[in-house]
């Protein structure tokens, strides 16, 4: 409600109660200095920068941290304001380095830019200046705390945003310092924005250290495709390279943040083994050829290989683009053939467990009550769990259940430990004590189910809350028995009017379900696939060793001698050059325009950062001219907007092709449940060179309970499948967790 | 002389509870546990007494007291700021040694008023003896059955804990108090909200100077017009003060506002022999200087000390005489500014240490011809545009000393040396 009305610079504005002078000011485009003050931050007023005249007040008062009041007579430019604003600016630079030749900040720097008007060309500081001491914060973000300014915004994003408190002012005076409380570096899945917030050359980001100045640099809009949400972002570019990646705000999607995955993944765009040319083998033998040799050379090699149409199979990364997926399934389809996967590492692929989600990013902030199932959210969704993190603040509780303890930036109420093999079990017993509760009658397949107070207390946490969420995250993917996982979710919302967040379907999963990039009408599946009669693959982005379920089963089928197979790829790694017959250079991330379905299923297109390097070419380019060659008919695009009408215009769904199934006996066996650490998640990442510096990049351990480490004679440090076992006690038993960035093995 | 906290100075045991009680103690608070005393009742004594803050901003107390708002839900606290640090005041100190019950006493009456039921003396960290003495005190109150929850059967709570600081003088401002009593560093916290409506953890707080809680019982006892006659005209009542420096005698009087400077210092033992006053800092080093002529025609009150040019402040007098260096105390009270400034806030943190840089250039006889107008213009630029006071109180010394003394200044700076030759 508008209900005071007041002064600012002789103009006569509205505005709520409680509101601070600044906000009025930069929704009236008034320019006011400041440095301490972040709209998505509280307020610290210390840089003292803001202050402005108010009539009445003998002393000009800080614009961030004074409320609006009815009659208010403020000015900005007066000359009480603009000593006031002067003096603080003389201060707050006769400690400052002036090191802008040499800043990295230099050209987009807050205290440059600010200190242009209000600064003095002459300093009158005859003393010696400050330095301080630089600790190492890890490999993401460089310090030069000699040109901190103590604004503290990085402090009051780690404790706000971040929900890790890692950086602190210590000491007091002249001497205070913002310094990390710890030596191992900065951990947090969201540091970068650390790098965001400094208004100076204090904290800057380290893989772009001394690469370009920031005013030879483009700026180019993109999207983030690591994840779900989709981060809108800035690619920074100078000479054709992608050199930054910063945040760009979007409020519904992820605020002013990104995750740092999102911002240092651009660095796998220059590693060595980028594919630059087109490559076909011959005798075992690799040889750069030119496209028109390799394009031949593919196409009569899959019309050879491939009797019939369903001996044709195509497999892509669940991060490729709408526009590749789209083509893909086209080019699939015209050949006849129903056998295209992107779930590639899905244990399960009984039916389609699309499981929609029914709420958004921006209400994820309203929920109540979480219960979060196979998910180590902090990591794999982290703007999602920002969203989470703000309701919990709100007064949100949550539960998780989950195969280890993890560590959340925020309280769980109950954390439930539960094996991949006993999930279904433990779901059946919470939706039986939903049942009990809700006094619903009880399916026959629950009639054995026992139930205990974890149980209970999961029913009686959603059923309490008004707005609950179930959040399911991607660890389901390599449960055998996810489609049971899902069905009993979907029964357990049901039954507790909770939303659902999918969360497995990460990456860009939602456009290949959009445009029906799975098997129909007796099509075979990616399991079917491998372990079936396909003679000829045609690969888009796909790893053999990191992206399948069982890597051991792809690599073998690749291999096969007379198995035939085309690989796009923007990386010639081992895997892929062992398996392949022919590389296509693909590009990569940023390379390509494209489009991103996100969470809330919004498709956010995206153009071309830069153009590919050496011959690579765009995914979709390279699809339509296979198309082509194959003489299909209906490619004949000439842009990739084109590609995404198409895409968004047809409707393809493609059908369960089973009924849930939720009965189900509990497996006694221990199960090894393989998930890949977050900066594993896709080739671009795990070439991207600082992010494997970090300590989320170096997560490598087995985790096993004492128990079960005693049953599979493991001991501590041993290696499980190239992983050491960590003997912990916030696993759970009856199972194996390998959390890595290694590849899987078997 | 010593009529109101240090009434007690001459009983044997002053500190005990017996000799407290012995001298109308806790009379005031047994009244109020009766039901014989209402908040209003006290809040109108209060206010006729013309009690202010004895902290240094000279706030009316009753005043204070009656901005919490007393009927709102929930925790509210009663803080009592016994972090005294200013530079040459130590009066508090000695209330806490041989009167620690006129503070426990004061600050239930205020719980009362307010609708507290928990209190906290935050303690000075470097006051190890006045800490035990209280806890003792507190511990003796306890074990008579005058705090606790429903005290004495009646529907009055208040339980009171102490708290030791850590040695930073900054702690002494009320919200970098509170900020350090919650545990978290002691930096101000900005205004408003004030501590009234968002104070210790986020709930109504009143906070207040060991001296003015110390006053109120018996300011209550004896009625809040007798107290207002003792002083003289907005300046009620009776007031500690600090008289160091260059005094025969420096020590701690309780006087009645209005008392005439000269006569204070007479009560101090006056100055050494063949010794003449130089200049007078009447409220503690925050304050502004006076110079001798100055002093000598001022009574100590809020008003007259105004006029004169300075603040009553804390009542920490401090005397010098001509065998002060000016060069050299200005740059000791600047280095102390400058240490124990938080650092939290631009002018302050940046503008104490070139001050401080500056003074102690010319102190090692590098000084130059353009340093005093820069020094000037950099105090300047400090006052008024910091979160807290401490910026204000790190100039106002530079600008009043070498305004009273620019001669001596210019002389050091020319000449490399003191213009006065026996620093003593």
């Amino acid at each position: 409600m508008v209900d005071i009305e007041f002064e600012i610079d002789g103009k006569l504005v509205n505005a709520n109660q409680g509101d601070s002078i600044i906000s009025i000011a930069d929704r009236e485009g008034i320019d006011v200095p400041r440095f301490c003050y972040h709209k998505k931050l509280s307020v610290a007023a210390n840089c003292r920068m803001c202050l402005v005249d108010i009539e009445g007040n003998p002393k000009a008062q800080p614009a961030c941290s004074t409320p609006v009041a009815n009659g208010m007579k403020i000015y900005t430019k007066n000359d009480k304001a603009k000593n006031a604003q002067k003096a603080v600016m003389e201060f707050l630079l006769i400690n400052h380095p002036l090191d802008c030749p040499i800043c990295d900040q230099g050209g987009e720097c807050e205290l440059q830019d600010v200190a242009m008007d209000y600064g003095s060309d002459v300093s009158k500081f005859n003393e010696g200046k400050r330095i301080v001491a630089d600790k190492g914060i890890g490999a993401l973000i460089q310090t030069d705390m000699t040109r901190c300014i103590h604004c503290t915004r990085c402090v009051r994003f780690g404790a706000e945003v971040a929900g890790i408190v890692e950086m602190g002012l210590t000491g007091r005076g002249e001497d205070v310092k913002i310094e990390p409380f710890l030596t191992e570096g900065i951990q947090s899945e969201l540091s970068g924005n650390m790098i965001d917030v400094c208004p100076v050359g204090a904290l800057t980001s380290k893989p772009f250290r001394y690469e370009a100045r920031t005013w030879q640099m483009n700026a180019i809009q993109s999207i983030a495709r690591h994840d779900l949400v989709g981060s809108n972002i800035y690619t920074q570019t100078y000479r054709g390279k992608v050199k930054r990646v910063v945040a760009r705000d979007n409020e519904v999607v992820n605020e002013t943040w990104i995750s740092d995955r999102d911002r240092f993944s651009y660095e796998g765009l220059n590693h060595e083994s980028r594919s630059l040319s087109p490559k076909i083998k011959k005798n075992n033998e690799w040889q750069d050829v030119s496209w028109e040799v390799a394009l031949d050379f593919a196409v009569s090699g899959l019309k050879e290989n491939t009797q019939m149409p369903s001996q044709f199979g195509v497999l892509a990364s669940k991060h490729s683009t709408l526009e590749e997926f789209y083509l893909l399934q086209k080019l699939t389809r015209s050949f006849g053939s129903e056998n295209i996967d992107y779930r590639l590492d899905k244990a399960d692929l009984s039916i389609d467990n699309s499981l929609s989600s029914t709420i958004t990013l921006a209400e994820l902030e309203s929920i109540d009550h979480a219960l979060i199932v196979n998910s180590y959210l902090r990591l794999e969704q982290p703007m999602i769990n920002h969203r989470i993190r703000k309701a919990t603040l709100s007064g949100a509780s949550v539960n998780t259940i989950n195969i280890k303890k993890f560590d959340f930036n925020y309280g769980i109420s109950l954390e439930v430990l539960s094996a991949p093999q006993r999930t279904v079990s433990m779901l059946q017993s919470v939706l039986k004590s939903l049942h009990e509760k809700t006094r619903t009658t009880l399916p026959k397949y629950l009639s054995k189910t026992k139930t205990d107070v974890t149980h209970n207390k999961i029913a009686d946490d959603l059923i309490a809350a008004e707005n609950p969420v179930i959040i399911l995250g991607e660890h389901i993917n390599s449960n055998p028995s996810s489609s049971n996982v899902v069905g009993l979710i979907s029964e357990i919302a049901a039954l507790s009017n909770a939303k659902i967040a999918n969360l497995s379907l990460t990456g860009n999963s939602l456009s290949a379900e959009r445009v029906g990039f799975k098997p129909a009408n007796g099509g075979s599946d990616v399991t079917s696939m491998l372990s079936g009669d396909t003679k000829s693959f045609l690969l888009m982005d796909v790893d053999p060793n990191y992206d399948f379920i069982s890597s051991k089963l792809a690599t073998d089928t690749f291999n096969k001698k007379n198995v035939f197979v085309v690989s796009l790829n923007s990386f010639e790694d081992e895997q892929t050059l062992s398996s392949a017959d022919v590389i296509l250079p693909l590009a990569c991330f940023y390379e390509s325009s494209g489009t991103h379905i996100n969470f809330d299923g919004v498709a956010q297109s995206f153009s071309a950062s830069v153009s590919s390097p050496g011959d690579s070419k765009p995914g979709w380019k390279i699809i339509k001219v296979l198309a082509d060659l194959l003489g299909f008919e209906g490619f004949d695009y000439t842009d990739s907007s084109q590609v995404a009408d198409d895409a968004l215009s047809i409707d393809i769904t493609v059908d369960n092709n089973s009924e849930v199934n939720i009965e189900v006996s509990e497996d006694s066996q221990v199960t090894a449940h393989w998930q890949n650490s977050p900066y594993a998640s896709d080739a671009i990442t795990r070439k991207a060179k600082a992010l494997q510096e970090t300590q989320i990049g170096k997560i490598n351990d087995a985790f096993v309970s004492d128990l079960t480490a005693k049953e599979l004679k493991l001991s501590e440090g041993d290696l499980y499948h190239g992983v050491p076992v960590s003997i912990n006690d916030s696993v759970a038993e009856g199972c194996v967790f390998v959390h890595t960035y290694q590849s899987r093995q078997g | 002389m010593n009529e109101v906290c240090f009434k007690n100075l001459d009983k044997e045991n002053p500190a005990s509870l017996a000799t407290y009680e012995l001298t109308g103690g806790y009379k005031v608070w047994r009244k109020i546990l009766n039901g014989e005393l209402s908040p209003d009742q006290i809040l109108a004594e209060l206010k006729t007494s013309g009690l202010r803050g004895r902290g240094g901003a000279g706030f009316p107390t009753g005043l204070k007291w009656s901005f919490m708002p007393r009927n709102q839900e929930g925790q509210k606290y009663v803080v009592c700021n016994s972090d005294e640090g200013e530079p040459g005041t130590c009066h508090d100190r000695d209330i806490l040694r041989y009167n620690p019950h006129s503070v426990i006493e004061g600050m239930a009456i205020a719980g009362y008023v307010m609708n507290a039921t928990v209190g906290y003396n935050y303690i000075r960290g470097e006051f190890m003896e006045p800490y035990y003495r209280f806890e003792e005190a507190i511990k003796d109150v306890y074990d008579a059955g005058l705090l606790g929850t429903n005290i004495m059967g009646s529907s009055v709570s208040f339980d009171l804990y102490t708290h030791l600081g850590a040695g930073a003088y900054i702690c002494g401002e009320e919200t970098a108090l509170l900020e350090s009593l919650e545990g978290k560093k002691g930096q101000p916290r900005f205004k408003p909200p004030f501590p009234a409506n968002v104070g210790l953890y986020g709930k109504p707080t009143t906070i207040n100077n060991t001296e003015s809680f110390a006053s109120v019982p018996e300011i209550l006892s004896r009625g809040g017009q007798w107290f207002a006659d003792l002083g003289v005209e907005n300046s009620g009542g009776t007031k500690c003060f600090s008289v160091t420096g260059n005094v025969r005698k420096p020590a701690n009087f309780e006087v009645p506002m209005g008392t005439p400077f000269s006569e204070l210092l007479e009560l101090a033992g006056g100055l050494k022999k063949g010794r003449k006053l130089k200049a007078v800092i009447p409220g503690g080093s925050s304050t502004p200087l006076l110079t001798a002529k100055t002093a000598m025609k001022m009574t100590m009150d809020y008003d007259s000390i105004e006029n004169a040019g300075s603040m009553l402040g804390a009542g920490s007098v401090i005397i010098m005489d001509d065998s002060t260096c000016m060069v050299k105390t200005l740059t000791r009270l600047a280095h102390f500014y400058y240490d124990e400034s938080c650092g939290q806030c631009t002018p302050c943190r940046e503008g104490t240490g070139w001050l401080y840089r500056m003074l102690q250039r010319i102190l090692d006889g590098n000084g130059k011809s353009d340093d005093l107008d820069l020094l000037m213009s950099v105090q300047e630029k400090i006052i008024g545009n910091t979160i807290c006071a401490l910026g204000d109180a790190a100039a106002t010394p530079v600008e009043s000393f070498i305004r009273h003394f620019r001669p001596e200044f210019e002389y050091y700076i020319k000449h490399g040396k003191s213009m006065v030759e026996i620093d003593g």
